[in-house]
């Protein structure tokens, strides 16, 4: 495991992040830093404001209090083109796909290529489509379907290679595999730990504790809207993390388990 | 693994029409079918000069489904083309009698069609009305304001030049005969079809070559995943519905320019024709699916039916009858095939 590479300022801050629906804080003070090079699971039950916090910094979302910083400086993220534009990709849980349209267009919606006089470049989207696919799925035909007559993994493959095509920085990844078969979040896995080489910040949003144990350098857990732990990978159990989202604390008897390592020696 | 499921399928089904496709040919021999069932009726039917009658009856519809169309897909509505075009003529009638020329009173008219809808774009993106609510209260007051303006009472005696737009084509043949009627040898292309079909042409160019276009399917497609693939969802809808506006404006001085007067109350049920032709030609309610050359087809359906069953002597009663088991039949005959 990579130290945290403290020497580097954080790719991003999230700093005392409220937001509220009515009288309901669904983010109640939450901080997060993510660093280059860096998987953080973002953990918690449905409704613990995990997938509110991530919308927050994708731009779907706005918050009521607190501040954002990308690269050190203060980001004013309104909406999701703005985040995209400070390179924060997001594959959503829902994919976030126009069923009517075909691949290339929904790998490039939003940010379109065009010719000089201002036409679309569907010709080069194709292509570009085509090239970024085959990484990801050699086996990829259909591409001028609709994206509905696609099957789950084929879909999920144009919302993770819209996500990394674009000249990507941080990306986060809500439930990037719930619905695909093993080979498909074993190919996730891999692309995971490939983006990480490359210095990219993942928040990787998941239920599936093998996939985080599995991927992530540090979890932060997050319940009833609060921040109720933010640890390294190696100083907590599976059994830890279950408590934190489940009674949003650590059994008693808690100690880091590295240091628990260094004391049996 | 993902393709498994379609890698059962064999490689020849791919070549299988797409929905979109399957439908226009349909409409397109549906057509076919009532144009050929119409001449067996009535010798009079398969003429030229009868040919232009129908393009040129079925210009204002045009016009009207194009910006229809373009609504309707981002899974919009847009309920108040009818009274937007009275309004608009209304205008463009109002600015000539001030003492305008007709040309740029006509622009007038337009542009008060463009900020009818504006209007609703914005009262449906920004006040979060349903475009439904929105445009029946436009439609409303549109209508309202175009009977305030005039009393209710038509604007007449526009002068000649106001006729030139709805009355006048393009490369006439008269040939002197030294009687008192010259005799036609071709009557013209009327000038409101050369318009629609630059409006069309112009709006499918939109549709298929830009990005407002694609942005326009993305919306009704799913607006969410559009909002947040960086969609300016709001933007591309002010658009549609703005172009719809203008579109009914045009319209409505093609319609005026005919009569060579301005009707306050023109155009009364029109939207419902504009969104049949849409429909008929392929167009979803549901939004994301349909196209330019489709609702040309829809509107040349509905415009060859009218012509065909005057002719024939059916009354305008039965007409909307037939009509509108046609936009039932349309709709289904695509769900069926969509079900399948």
């Amino acid at each position: 495991m990579n130290l945290q590479p403290q020497s580097e300022p954080p790719l991003v801050q999230m700093i005392d992040i409220e937001k509220h629906f009515g009288g309901i804080r669904a983010v109640n003070g939450v901080s997060l830093d993510l660093y280059p090079g860096e998987v953080v699971g973002v953990l918690g039950h449905n409704g613990a404001g995990k997938s509110c916090l991530m919308r927050i910094l994708s731009g779907a979302m706005i918050p009521n209090e607190g501040s954002i910083k990308v690269h050190g400086d203060k980001a004013d993220i309104q909406n999701p083109h703005d985040a995209r534009d400070l390179g924060i990709e997001t594959i959503y849980q829902t994919l976030a796909l126009a069923d009517h349209l075909n691949a290339p267009s929904n790998l490039f919606l939003g940010r379109e290529l065009k010719t000089r006089i201002g036409n679309l470049d569907d010709a080069k989207m194709m292509s570009e489509t085509v090239r970024v696919l085959k990484k990801l799925n050699p086996n990829f035909k259909n591409l001028n379907d609709p994206v509905s007559s696609l099957s789950g993994g084929q879909r999920q493959v144009i919302a993770i290679a819209r996500a990394i095509y674009f000249d990507v920085k941080i990306l986060i990844m809500d439930e990037p595999t719930a619905a695909l078969g093993p080979s498909e979040t074993a190919m996730v896995g891999e692309l995971i730990k490939k983006l990480r080489a490359e210095g990219i910040g993942i928040l990787l949003v998941s239920h599936d504790m093998h996939d985080v144990f599995e991927l992530c350098d540090r979890v932060i857990v997050m319940n009833k809207g609060k921040d109720v732990g933010s640890h390294r990978i190696e100083d907590v159990t599976k059994d830890d993390v279950l408590s934190l989202i489940i009674k949003g604390e650590l059994p008693h008897d808690w100690v880091p388990r590295s240091q628990e390592k260094n004391n049996e020696h | 693994m993902a393709d498994l499921d379609r890698g059962a399928v064999p490689a020849s089904w791919t070549f299988k029409p797409s929905a979109a496709s399957f439908h226009k040919l349909t409409a397109l021999l549906t057509l076919a079918l009532l144009i050929f069932a119409f001449s067996f009726g009535n010798d009079a039917f398969f003429t030229v000069n009868n040919g232009l009658t129908v393009l040129l009856q079925t210009s204002v519809i045009g016009l009207l489904g194009i910006g229809m169309t373009l609504v309707i897909l981002t899974r919009g509505i847009d309920l108040s083309v009818g009274s937007v075009l009275a309004l608009s003529g209304v205008m463009t009638g109002l600015s000539v009698k001030a003492g305008i020329p007709v040309a740029p009173a006509m622009t007038i008219g337009v542009l008060t069609g463009a900020a009818c809808g504006l209007v609703n774009g914005f009262v449906i993106t920004k006040m979060r009305i349903t475009p439904f609510v929105a445009t029946l209260g436009m439609m409303l007051i549109a209508r309202g304001l175009a009977l305030q303006l005039t009393g209710a009472a038509p604007i007449s005696r526009l002068g000649e030049s106001f006729g030139a737009l709805g009355n006048g084509s393009l490369l006439r043949i008269v040939e002197k005969t030294g009687g008192i009627f010259p005799k036609v040898v071709f009557p013209g292309i009327p000038y409101p079809v050369i318009l629609l079909a630059i409006v069309a042409f112009v709006a499918a160019y939109l549709l298929n070559r830009r990005q407002t276009g694609r942005h326009i399917y993305a919306t009704g497609s799913n607006e969410e995943a559009a909002r947040l693939s960086g969609v300016l969802v709001d933007r591309t809808k002010m658009i549609a519905y703005t172009l719809s506006g203008a579109l009914a404006g045009l319209a409505g001085n093609v319609l005026m320019s005919r009569l060579v007067t301005v009707q306050p109350n023109e155009g009364v049920m029109y939207e419902l024709d504009a969104i049949a032709a849409a429909v008929i030609g392929g167009a979803s309610l549901m939004g994301g699916v349909g196209n330019i050359s489709g609702t040309m087809i829809g509107a040349f359906i509905i415009g060859v039916l009218r012509n065909g069953l005057n002719m024939a002597g059916v009354s305008a009663f039965i007409q909307q009858i037939v009509i509108g088991v046609i936009v039932i039949l349309a709709v289904y005959v695509d769900q069926v095939r969509n079900r399948r």
